[in-house]
């Protein structure tokens, strides 16, 4: 690599020259070669390595649906390896490549510089007038260069500031990530709506439809999967969840077209033993709750996940598969931004059950209280005592309320037994639960610690409902059995004023749309009757479909979940 | 002829060891009933810090023989010797980090940063290299920068580059300095490391994008000397400029100029000035004018960058990973995008409020706002300068290396057939001696 300047003896220079130019043309060569070779390589890798890979991930979704194909198992095995050979053939052959072409480079470089170096003339001199002009040529050039980088560079700043940048003002005015209790009360947030206590905010709910013949019925969708779960309503999205032994997933319709806006899909963590559920709890039995802001899904395999409204998958958390006896079945609740959730599991000695709230957020553990409860089945509510929210749950043997806040555990009373499937409502001032085939109890929850003895307002001894969960207008209070039993109570007393033989079975819980009662049997049938000290058949609308899930009322509408489709009824808004 | 065929076939002989058979390959890939065992993931031991010290102390030495050899020895074979040996040492053995360049951003950092402390090393390898750059003129970009170095070694045929597109070519350098700066300043990110174009090269590896960038430099590099010295490299800014006070620096002749143009000729980065006649007839007056356009546009130009600059706060800003993570998970919580990225839910998994993520991005590009206003200003300054410079003439009576452009490389007296007489007569008293 030397300047050369001195004089060479013409033979032997021009042979030299020639014999380094003809070099570094090879060089050059051999350098295009292994270039093109390695740049192929590359595209060889960018073009079949992702289409084998997705291929292989197509595969593996497969056999997670059919987890004892063996042949598939097999196929996976034999492209997995494939992949694999493939790679570290492309990565050797790289390396090799590209230290020939370095081979290659180095002659390239050592023989043009010489070729260079021998043929290069002397420079010419210049004159003295010409260098003058010259010289005022030149920088009047470089000034013009000057001016147009500047030119290129006012381009480049206006075309990068035509991209525009996001503004964060609008999102900052959107207030709280979570909505109030107040706007919650117009909505249908989570099971049976605000409170879980099944009463509807409005009275202009529908009395007449037939799902046969599509009489007052404003749209019918299917429902992708299987499901136990009820209508979740934030205003004009209506939120279900479906599942099977592999899938679980969470969907969003249209509440005014019934349209399928998107269906979130529930990933789980693998687990040794397959999860055996009982037909009638299924797998997907839980309802959805939202803080009208994002909606949130838990199911048997503890599995939850939490979507914003959009459809995108937020978070994700696997709590453990819970061990209950039926499947697991409770029901989530928000808080403010919290996910509440009734984790009860086991026979209560082995300390599994918890109470658990997740930051909607992000799916954090914002708080977790342990339980010394067995597995139960019924959902937990928020509502408002005296200014103060309380979060209360129930479970064999106990009623339990906690600050929603932290978790810190306000009252309990023990007053129940066996196992506890239908929810609590908060209703007249009282707390009433029920125990199954057995009583139900009014508690009033203005105590602290143990309240067994002290708070408990009343019992009613002659029998409850085994599943669905109670309803009340806060002056009675209607228990339904899952055969063919309507009770009413008197809120105040306990006093049992009437049982009413209503034909059907029923797995819905009841609820009230102003003075009436809604009742809606397997078969899909509204019973539709007057509430009060005496019950009256109003009449009876047929949806034509298995119904377990309890109907969702907002504004106008009614969302009834059959067995295979989602029903919107009412009037068009 | 034969010869010539001779030499060619040794050449491609040379070239077939690096095509090694196919063979099996070396590490058979588990299969689900091989019984193949993960190996440990182990953590390597981080780099003693002695070896730190060492690059410096390699540094400082290489920059003193540099000198020695440039200026007092003028070898112009001893310096691509010590040119080669500092692209294996710091480039290759030390994978071109900790490098002078590079260190402008953690000075830069300390300054602006309380919280963060400058490793002494860093230090050490920003200061040195400008210490003996007022003394000795560019002695590091001519025989000790790895960038440098591997770019001199590839040239094979310099092609003069004409020296207007060379003054327009320069502001990229400046732009990006005053935005390794502003980066660098406000923590966003080290983006003269992150896109170094040659680091790839030295660590045997790097993505798609920075090979083939390197890779475009170095082709163009086989014909256009040090292309990235002389157009993008930020400490070349501050080195050219600290060159001008130097107290001793490369001289062509070791006596009279016979204004040859060999040195012209030798020298690849378009380093030497002619000699300078007097203004041409009628010329003088239009350029006083031009100056004294020139030097009422300059304010102009500062405030006109300074706008520009203030303008495109929000899309500086979007280097912070701070404000790209904000605007995703913006867009995403308001249904602009569709799904979520890796960045989005690692957000989400903090617990953060989106409110804290949007008041921090604001922040940001508050300072953005700032800084933007600052590097805007800086180059319309630098662009205002340049005008006004090029608008003055100074005189010349040899050829000269320009302080500023002169790489130290040591070409321009190698081609000088007095510096040829005067190791001539040094090696004829040499032998008389003997």
């Amino acid at each position: 690599m030397t300047q050369g300047t001195k004089p060479v003896d013409s033979g032997n220079g021009h042979i030299w020259q020639r014999t380094a130019r003809s070099t570094a043309i090879v060089g050059a060569v051999f350098t295009a070669v292994f270039s093109v070779l390695l740049i192929a390589n590359l595209i060889g890798s960018a073009v079949l390595g992702p289409a084998r890979e997705n291929k292989l991930a197509a595969m593996k979704l497969d056999l997670q649906k059919d987890a004892t194909n063996e042949t598939l198992l097999s196929a996976i095995r034999q492209l997995d390896l494939k992949i694999r050979r493939d790679r570290i053939w492309r990565l050797d052959f790289a390396h090799r490549t590209a230290r020939a072409l370095l081979g290659s480079v180095l002659v390239l470089l050592v023989a043009g510089k010489i070729a260079y170096d021998l043929g290069k003339e002397p420079p010419r001199l210049q004159h003295m007038t010409e260098r003058g002009q010259i010289q005022v040529r030149e920088a009047k050039q470089a000034r013009w260069a000057v001016v147009g980088g500047l030119a290129v560079l006012v381009v480049v700043m206006t075309l990068v500031g035509m991209t525009g940048w996001v503004r964060f003002a609008q999102a900052q005015d959107e207030g709280p990530s979570f909505a109030s209790m107040e706007d919650k009360q117009g909505q249908w947030h989570r099971f049976r709506g605000p409170g879980g206590a099944g009463v509807s905010a409005y009275t202009n709910i529908p009395t007449s439809w037939n799902g046969k013949t599509g009489e007052g019925v404003l749209w019918k969708t299917p429902v992708p999967m299987p499901g136990r779960n009820s209508p979740v309503v934030w205003k004009n999205r209506v939120f279900l969840t479906g599942a099977d032994p592999n899938v679980r997933q969470v969907y969003c319709f249209d509440a005014d077209s019934g349209a399928l806006l998107w269906t979130g899909d529930v990933p789980t963590v693998p687990v040794e033993e397959k999860l055996e559920l009982m037909e009638d709890t299924g797998y997907a039995a839980c309802t959805a709750a939202t803080d009208g802001r994002r909606i949130y899904a838990i199911f048997p395999t503890g599995d939850i996940a939490g979507f914003d409204f959009n459809g995108r998958r937020l978070w994700h958390k696997n709590l453990g598969v819970p061990d209950s006896a039926y499947g697991y079945a409770s029901s989530l609740e928000t808080y403010e931004k919290l996910v509440l959730i009734q984790y009860d599991q086991g026979d209560g000695s082995e300390g599994k059950s918890r109470m658990i709230a997740l930051d909607g957020t992000n799916g954090q553990i914002a708080w977790e209280a342990k339980r010394d409860l067995p597995n139960s089945w019924a959902s937990p509510i928020v509502v408002d005592v005296a200014g103060k929210p309380q979060l209360i749950t129930i479970a064999d043997p106990n009623v339990v309320a906690y600050d929603p806040a932290n978790g810190r555990e306000i009252w309990r009373a023990e007053c129940l037994g066996g196992d506890v499937a239908p929810s609590p409502i908060y209703a007249g001032g009282l707390v009433l639960v029920i125990e199954a085939y057995a009583q139900l109890v009014g508690i009033k929850p203005t105590g602290q610690g143990d309240v067994s003895k002290t708070h408990v307002a009343w019992h009613m001894e002659e029998g409850g409902p085994d599943i669905c969960s109670p309803v009340s207008d806060g002056t009675y209070v209607y228990l339904l059995e899952s055969s063919d039993l309507l009770i009413c109570c008197k809120v105040e007393t306990g006093e049992k004023l009437y049982e009413e033989k209503i034909r059907g079975d029923f797995r819905a819980s009841p609820s009230i749309v102003g003075d009436r009662l809604y009742i809606l049997d397997m078969k899909g049938v509204m019973h539709i009757g007057q509430a009060g000290s005496e019950y009256k058949e109003l009449g009876t609308c047929e949806l034509g479909e298995e119904c377990y899930a309890s109907p969702a009322f907002t504004d106008g509408r009614i969302y009834i979940r059959g067995n295979e489709n989602l029903y919107g009824i009412g009037r068009k808004q | 002829m034969m010869r010539f065929v001779r030499l060619t076939a040794f050449l491609v002989a040379l070239l077939v060891p690096c095509l090694r058979a196919r063979g099996e390959i070396r590490f058979p890939p588990p299969d689900f009933e091989s019984g193949y065992e993960l190996p440990v993931t182990t953590t390597p031991a981080p780099q003693p810090a002695w070896r730190e010290y060492v690059d410096a102390a390699v540094l400082a030495a290489a920059l003193l023989l540099a000198s020695h050899l440039i200026l007092k020895r003028r070898s112009r074979r001893a310096v691509f010797v010590l040119m080669l040996a500092a692209l294996l040492y710091f480039g290759f053995v030390r994978d071109g980090c900790i490098c002078p360049i590079g260190a402008i951003q953690n000075v830069t950092l300390t300054i602006f940063d309380s919280s963060y402390a400058i490793p002494v090393t860093a230090a050490i390898f920003f200061v040195v290299p400008l210490v003996f750059t007022l003394f000795c003129g560019r002695v590091f970009c001519g025989a000790v920068c790895p960038l440098g170095a591997i770019q001199d070694a590839v040239l094979i045929r310099p092609v003069a580059v004409p020296r207007w597109l060379e003054s327009g070519l320069r502001l990229l350098a400046y732009v990006y300095l005053g935005a390794a700066v502003l980066f660098a300043a406000i923590g966003s990110s080290f983006v003269i490391c992150r896109y170094d174009p040659f680091v790839g090269f030295f660590r045997m590896g790097a993505n798609w994008n920075m090979l083939v960038v390197g890779a475009s430099l170095l082709l163009i590099g086989l014909f256009v000397g040090r292309p990235y010295c002389r157009f993008l490299c930020p400490y070349g800014v501050i080195l050219r400029n600290l060159s001008r006070l130097s107290k001793r620096r490369v001289t062509i002749t070791p006596s009279e100029c016979i204004q040859c143009r060999l040195c012209e000729d030798a020298c690849p980065f378009g380093a030497i000035r002619e000699p300078t006649e007097d203004w041409p007839e009628g010329e003088y007056k239009i350029a006083k004018r031009r100056l004294a356009l020139f030097l009422l546009l300059l304010p102009v130009l500062v405030a006109g960058g300074a706008w520009g600059g203030y303008a495109l706060k929000g899309q500086l800003a979007r280097v912070h990973p701070r404000v790209r993570t904000a605007e995703r998970v913006y867009l995403e919580e308001t249904g602009q995008v569709q799904g979520t990225t890796d960045v989005s839910d690692a957000f989400r998994a903090t617990g953060q409020t989106t409110g804290v993520l949007y008041a921090d991005a604001t922040q940001i590009r508050h300072r953005f706002g700032i800084g933007g206003t600052l590097l805007g200003a800086f180059v319309g300054f630098v662009a205002g300068g340049k005008l006004v410079a090029l608008s003055v003439r100074r005189r010349r009576t040899d050829y000269e290396a320009d302080p500023a452009s002169c790489l130290a490389c040591g070409r321009c007296y190698k081609a000088c057939p007095k510096e040829h007489e005067r190791l001539k007569m040094r090696r004829e008293a040499a032998l008389g001696r003997v």
